[in-house]
């Protein structure tokens, strides 16, 4: 076993891999970019070596200098995580070439199942069942069209370099093959130099899923068991499981042995995953293999009990697999949701900031594979996910609802997440039942909004919420000032009803409080027709996270406070909830509507200076918030920030020029 | 039952409706189609329920001296006391239904007797402002009559906390009473405060500009301060009213009301220990810091729009009331300019009227240079917010966050002008000015005789900054009390705050100071 490995990467997985690392008593060196200065994988390693400016080119995509640290701190394999350099042939052999061990697979097989002509290939050598489509590239359109011909539409343009869904273009008909095609090429040239296309069929509804294998230096390959991730937006996987609600036990052997088969043909070794498309009829086609730890990992762990990241490391250092086949137990269910700095309320753009409150769930059958801590900086340089949050369960349904309940008391401010999208995605009753496909996403959401409106029991109770922490906070100030109020005529509210009025959006509530609740005492709230009984904590506003017992049942919110209003999450429910005695409320029906102000459609100067950077093109879609141009003012670097979403038609200042205060910078047309 | 008795009490039956009813039913339904209450409805959620005692039901005007203008029973305005969160306000709401709620000799009348029982008793004076100006009709009359609410406005000044909240227009000489009262509220879209209004701007310089933008209260939040607080409608106005309040003492003889949030005094933060940036040149928000030392993250900003590069608001810090003043690094790197130093000025004032503690938090790279400001008289008006924490005898206290430079560093409540307590974080930096100016001046005779200056004022830049960009040097003097963790902030000023608690320090024998105007 290794005394000392580095790993080549950053965030949650190094951590991860540091983890294992630690309870194996194996030494480990992190490698740190400018921007990671102060991060939380840096810190947690035995030694740091710096690698470089931010951007990752300089930095964790730079093959000579992690293999520099590896070399200078007596490192002897190296752990490359999954993304960066873990797939790239090249990483691998310079691994190998200087001496170290590349814990992964052998360079043959990253490189024949880097690419996706070569690795379909392979897998119908294998006899693994592919999408119907052509091995080969397509010259023309005309070659195009004949294939599509030969395999049956609708057919699916692919590129054969890359992933992520770049590239990526469907066509039903063959009147859309052209325009589909030099669509293709154009993108696909873009993203990564290369124009190779080819067509397969377009397999409808698709279901993701996919087989973990571990396959030894002695021939020895396992699988274990399946994972699905159909919930993914845009390609990205956003929730994923351990086993699938549509996998048999059949089923699962069969894919098992075809990932097996697969893995033996590329004369694998170490973990992979091997990636299939299921359609309607459960018949499944192999899409690619990852020859990587995948982040989805903790589900496969979850069920089967065994640390990935170890069995790796064991495998690189020649070991055998300690168990067969009939060694592999499943128990239970795991589900994972995936949190990234992202808005979604603003088409999922990238969020940046520090992070200013950091909670993390805890529990019996909950892990948190987190990347950051308070104080973490999230920067544009890299991937936006912060972590992951993995909820196991006897059945599917138990990891569900634990996986929501750890969710809403997941609580992250300072830079806006994904939590309460991916909350309103595992609330919706068609995951509950499991019918998933790639689609379900799209299916169920307009942007980052569910297209039904949340559950009236749902908004019930953050109505509830929302009243009961705006009567406490007000009753305390009423009560504060008690011994100060003249002692002439006072009056107790003990034991009167309060009553008040909420709105949430279009939705209108009229929640009573029977009796003033006491901390520590049951207090009996009605919303609407529906009764509540609510053990009353003692409430520390400060924390802006409650959890209540009513009925019974733990639930826990998050808050804001916004003004004298309250915004709520609670079970995907992201949304202001205004609360008004019925005084108030009987004279806000003469308040006028918030009409849409008009938006300014330029972006002024705040304060004279030099324009370091400017972030931003023409014709660029911007959003609200975020960073265009960067300024040198008063010895200080700021960002200004875009007022409005739009799209960018003017672009007015250079970098390196000159400005003054409200001198304008860039024009928008507003969106 | 005697039938004189009997014709009295029908008689006073019929009066209070009439007053009550004054405006007239449709008139109101105006008021409600252009999204404003009437002026009792606003009382009516203004005060705590049932406790409004109302004066003067049945007070009309003596006539107008220009004839034709029938008389209203209440003249236009409804006056009295009542609770808020169970203390006395008093309180005077206009009635634009009421001859545009325009202000004649019995409507002042109204108005100067309930500021006079509110200093009387010590009791915060609330006035909703609704009115179109002085009555023409009353000519003189009515002049005098406004006269006399600002000799008073001036009387209660520092005496009783004195709010004004601009519901409708506030137009003409009329916008004195607010503009001496401590805090403006305006409410968007619907109100508006000038001293000569649209029509007449036009007729003598023949602009046309609409009310809003020449008053409304966008440009008062923004542009000329005049505002302290703007809100969405009438109904939040209200509560907004109440909120400030329950921060305020009643009167200047008393201590604000302790409000006991369930926030632990001893509440550490980890997130201020990396709220710096290891650049030096990077900004990041004063916010942050501030909602995480206030009891229960609560933070009433006051002047939210206006000089945006220093903070001012009310927090509490173990349950008692505090001003706090802060400067912003993320707007125009903090520098004190002449907003901000007005703004900052009047709002330490406030609280040393009304014994309120000081806190403030430091980062402050100098004051603004350029013509503009020199030419506006930043020299004055610097002096102003020097003057003003000099001057104040509540206790106070100061965390030097970061920069701390010269002139500027005197001036936000500095050791030197008798602060109480001075702590700073270990990232201060507490120096006469930034390491370049120095730099150029103390070695300038070396970079100018060096081959390559960029790379000797680079280096004398370094040492400067190793030596004198800590605070170490002030806290070898004592210029500092001492060097704490970030994380700590809250319990420390909780804890300073209890031993200032009993502090008694009286300025000098004199009629008043000469404060730079």
């Amino acid at each position: 076993m290794f005394e000392k490995i580095l790993i080549a990467n950053r965030g949650e997985i190094a951590i991860r891999i540091i983890r294992t690392c630690n309870r194996l008593g194996i030494q480990t060196v992190a490698v740190y970019s400018d921007a990671d200065n102060r991060s939380l994988h840096r810190h947690l390693a035995d030694e740091a070596v710096h690698i470089g400016e931010s951007q990752s080119q300089q930095s964790y995509l730079d093959i000579d200098k992690i293999i520099a640290a590896a070399k200078a701190t007596g490192a002897q394999a190296v752990h490359p995580g999954y993304g960066f350099l873990s797939e790239k042939a090249d990483f691998a052999r310079a691994v190998q070439e200087a001496g170290l061990v590349f814990i992964g697979p052998p360079v043959e097989a990253v490189d024949v199942m880097g690419d996706k002509i070569t690795s379909k290939e392979l897998a119908k050598n294998a006899g693994v069942p592919v999408i119907p489509g052509h091995i080969e590239a397509v010259k023309d359109e005309e070659d195009a069209l004949a294939v599509a011909e030969e395999i049956g539409y609708p057919v699916l343009l692919k590129p054969a370099a890359g992933g992520g869904g770049k590239g990526m273009r469907i066509v039903r008909e063959p009147e859309q093959m052209k325009e589909a095609l030099e669509a293709s090429r154009k993108e696909t040239l873009k993203a990564f130099n290369d124009t190779r296309v080819f067509v397969e069929r377009y397999i409808e509804q698709p279901r993701h899923i996919e087989i973990q294998i571990l396959a030894d230096s002695q021939g020895h390959v396992v699988h274990l068991g399946e994972r699905e991730c159909s919930i993914q937006r845009r390609y990205q996987k956003v929730v994923e499981e351990s086993p699938s609600p549509v996998v048999s036990a059949d089923l699962r052997t069969r894919m098992g042995k075809a990932a097996c088969d697969l893995a033996r043909q590329a004369k694998y070794v170490n973990a992979g995953t091997v990636e299939f498309v299921m359609d309607a009829h459960h018949n499944f086609y192999f899409l690619e293999m990852n020859t990587r730890l995948q982040v989805e990992h903790p589900v496969t762990e979850m069920i089967t009990g065994l640390d990935l990241v170890e069995l790796q490391l064991r495998i690189a250092a020649g070991e055998p697999l300690p168990f067969d086949q009939s060694g592999v137990t499943f128990k239970g269910w795991a589900i994972e949701a995936r949190i990234c700095a992202e808005d979604p309320a603003r088409g999922f753009i990238p969020s940046t900031g520090m992070i200013t409150r950091y909670a993390a769930p805890r529990g019996s059958g909950i892990r948190v594979d987190s990347g950051v801590n308070i104080g973490g900086k999230i920067d544009v340089y890299y991937d936006s996910m912060l972590a992951k949050v993995i909820c196991h369960g006897k059945t599917r349904e138990d990891a569900r609802r634990l996986l929501i309940e750890s969710l809403n008391g997941y609580h992250i401010e300072g830079v806006s997440t994904n939590i309460d999208f991916v909350t309103s995605v595992i609330c919706l009753p068609e995951f509950a039942e499991g019918a998933l496909t790639t689609g379900f996403i799209d299916q169920h959401f307009e942007g980052g909004i569910s297209k039904r409106s949340p559950s009236l029991q749902y908004l019930q109770l953050a109505a509830l919420a929302a009243t009961l922490i705006y009567h406490t906070r007000t009753v305390a100030v009423r009560e504060s000032l008690r011994h100060m109020v003249s002692t002439i005529g006072g009056k107790r509210d003990m034991g009167r009803t309060h009553h008040y009025r909420v709105r949430s959006h279009e939705d209108l509530f009229e929640v009573v409080l029977e009796g003033t609740p006491v901390s520590g005492e049951v207090c009996t709230i009605r919303v609407d027709g529906s009764t509540h009984k609510v053990e009353i904590p003692v409430f520390e506003f400060f924390r802006r996270r409650l959890k209540l017992v009513i009925n019974g049942l733990p639930y826990r919110f998050r808050i804001r406070f916004q003004d004298s209003f309250i915004f709520m999450s609670f079970n995907g429910i992201s949304r202001l909830f205004e609360v008004y005695t019925p005084k108030e409320w009987t004279m806000m029906q003469y308040m006028p509507k918030k009409a849409d102000k008009l938006l300014d459609n330029v972006l002024v100067c705040p304060m004279p200076g030099l324009v370091v950077d400017v972030l931003a093109q023409k014709g660029e879609r911007v959003f609200r918030g975020q960073n265009l141009v960067v300024l040198e003012s008063m010895k200080m670097e700021s960002g200004v920030a875009s007022p409005v979403d739009g799209i960018i038609t003017e672009v007015l200042v250079n970098k390196g020029q000159a400005v003054e205060a409200d001198q304008v910078l860039i024009k928008f047309e507003v969106m | 039952m005697d039938t004189q008795y009997q014709a009295t009490l029908e008689t006073l039956e019929r009066l209070r409706a009439e007053s009550v009813s004054a405006g007239g039913v449709q008139q109101i339904e105006t008021q409600h189609r252009k999204g404003k209450l009437s002026a009792r409805e606003r009382l009516d959620l203004l005060l705590d329920e049932g406790t409004f005692e109302e004066f003067d039901v049945l007070k009309v005007g003596r006539g107008s001296s220009l004839g034709g203008v029938k008389n209203y029973l209440g003249d236009g305005v409804i006056t009295g006391h009542g609770s808020i969160d169970g203390r006395e306000v008093f309180v005077f709401s206009q009635d634009f239904t009421i001859l545009g709620g325009s202000l004649g000799e019995a409507h002042a009348q109204k108005i100067c007797k309930v500021m006079d029982l509110a200093v009387k008793v010590g009791a915060p004076i609330i006035g909703l402002n609704d009115s179109g100006g002085a009555r023409i009709q009353e000519g003189v009359d009515a002049l005098a009559a406004y006269g006399e609410i600002f000799h008073r406005n001036v009387r209660a000044s520092g005496v009783v906390p004195q709010i004004s909240c601009v519901m409708g227009t506030c137009a003409g000489g009329a916008v004195y009473s607010p503009s001496i009262t401590d805090f403006v509220f305006m409410v968007e879209d619907s109100s508006y405060m000038f001293v000569t209004g649209p029509s007449v701007v036009k007729t003598v310089t023949h602009q046309d500009i609409t009310s809003e933008d020449l008053g409304g209260a966008k440009i008062h939040a923004g542009a000329s301060g005049v505002a302290h607080f703007t809100v969405h409608n009438d109904v939040l106005a209200l509560r907004e009213v109440r909120r400030l309040i329950s921060y305020l003492p009643s009167n200047n003889r008393l201590q604000a009301p302790i409000l006991d949030l369930s926030d632990a005094p001893d509440r550490t933060d980890p997130v201020l220990d990396y709220l710096i940036p290891s650049n030096s040149n990077q900004t990041y928000d004063m916010n942050v810091l501030i909602h995480s030392i206030l009891d229960g993250a609560e933070f009433m900003e006051v002047h939210a729009g206006f000089a945006r590069n220093i903070i001012c608001g009310f927090g509490r810090l173990g349950g008692q009331t505090v001003g706090l003043v802060a400067n912003q690094p993320a707007v125009l790197a903090g520098v004190l300019d002449i907003d901000a130093s007005v703004k900052a000025g009047r709002f330490v004032r406030f609280c040393d009227s009304f014994n309120i503690p000081l806190i403030s938090l430091v980062d402050v790279p100098g004051f603004m240079p350029g013509p503009d400001q020199e030419h506006g008289g930043i020299i004055r008006h610097g002096a102003k917010l020097l003057y003003a924490f000099t001057e104040a005898t509540v206790p106070r206290v100061s965390v030097i966050i970061r920069k701390a430079y010269g002139g500027a560093y005197l001036v936000m409540n500095s050791k030197h002008i008798h602060c109480d307590v001075n702590y700073a974080w270990p990232t201060a930096e507490i120096a006469v000015m930034g390491p370049k100016g120095a730099a150029e001046v103390i070695y300038r005779k070396e970079i100018y005789a060096a081959e390559d200056p960029e790379a000797v004022l680079d280096e004398k830049m370094e040492e400067y900054r190793r030596t004198f960009a800590n605070p170490f040097l002030a806290a070898q003097r004592g210029y500092i009390d001492d060097v704490i963790f970030p994380r700590d902030t809250r319990s420390h000023l909780i804890r300073t705050l209890q031993m200032l608690d009993s502090k008694k320090t009286k300025g000098p024998d004199r009629k008043h100071g000469n404060i730079p105007l």
